[in-house]
């Protein structure tokens, strides 16, 4: 994935260049978003996102390179979001709504504890192959929206945008275990989406 | 040796490398015998890939927030 290096991208930021506000929200915006997203949930998430990119733009000259821009970008918006939320903070919650197809759970294993069954071996074997159905697409989509908020936003930002456990935890302000227990439980609920259609060849 | 259950149940953190050292040989001693596992490791993996190409939906007006942002840094330098 082409993210723009930040030394050839402040320059032009400071500057007011177009193009460069262009490159910065084609890269970012989405992780801003689901920081947001993870915060005030998907309601307010978009009007944290927008003052969040007005911070920015007052903040720029002041931006000292001691992080990167993109560590930078999100730290002002779950700041944004933060001080947007002020109530009392939303409880985790590890309870799970149900995914369309479930997840990896007990009943896939035997009394000792391996595999009931053999596990099925899917017939496309890359992810531009997989995605080419747009069956699957929407249907990958709608188990990414029987997610909650909070979990979603945590696969979208390890899995989507790259991020480390530690910065997830520190952005989102939960612990770490939380974050490994509601990474692990939504990828098992994207993994039983996508065996079920290559299964079955529907959603 | 770990059973299977506990081999999924770790299989995050296996792709995130969060496991310890002895957490890890485990792991990788259970793969090497257990077909089902190597191949639900693979696809965990596959399904992330996959998660990482799915088309994210940007909002359309990119182009208009960029002219105002760049707009508001001239105007405010
Ligand atoms: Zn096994």
């Amino acid at each position: 994935m082409g993210l723009p290096a930040d030394v050839d991208l402040l320059p032009r930021l400071l500057a007011g260049e177009q193009g460069a506000f262009r490159e910065l929200i084609g890269a970012y915006q989405g992780a801003m978003r689901a920081v947001a997203y993870a915060i005030v949930g998907q309601r307010y998430a978009d009007e944290v996102v927008q003052d969040a990119w007005l911070a920015v733009v007052r903040n720029l000259s002041g931006f000292q390179g001691r992080s990167s821009l993109k560590t930078w970008l999100l730290t002002i918006v779950a700041n944004t979001a933060r001080s947007r939320l002020r109530q009392n903070r939303r409880e985790v919650l590890l309870d799970d709504l149900p995914a369309p197809h479930g997840s990896v759970g007990d009943a896939r294993f035997a009394e000792d504890g391996h595999w009931a069954a053999t596990v099925p071996a899917w017939h496309e074997d890359t992810p531009e192959a997989l995605l080419t159905e747009d069956e699957l697409r929407e249907c990958l989509e709608k188990t990414l929206l029987s997610l909650s908020d909070l979990q979603r936003s945590v696969v979208l930002l390890r899995e989507r945008q790259g991020l480390e456990l530690e910065d997830i935890c520190n952005l989102l302000e939960i612990s770490l275990s939380n974050v490994r227990v509601l990474l692990h439980r939504g990828r098992l609920k994207l993994f039983a989406t996508l065996e079920h259609f290559e299964e079955t060849g529907q959603c | 040796m770990l059973t299977c259950k506990e081999l999924v149940a770790r299989s995050s953190d296996l792709l995130d490398g969060e496991l310890s050292f002895r957490e890890r040989m485990a792991v990788r001693r259970h793969l090497m015998l257990c077909r089902n596992c190597r191949r639900f490791i693979k696809q965990m993996k596959l399904t992330q890939a996959v998660i990482r190409h799915m088309p994210e939906s940007q909002g359309s007006d990119l182009d208009d927030l960029a002219a105002f942002l760049a707009q508001q840094r001239r105007d405010n330098p």
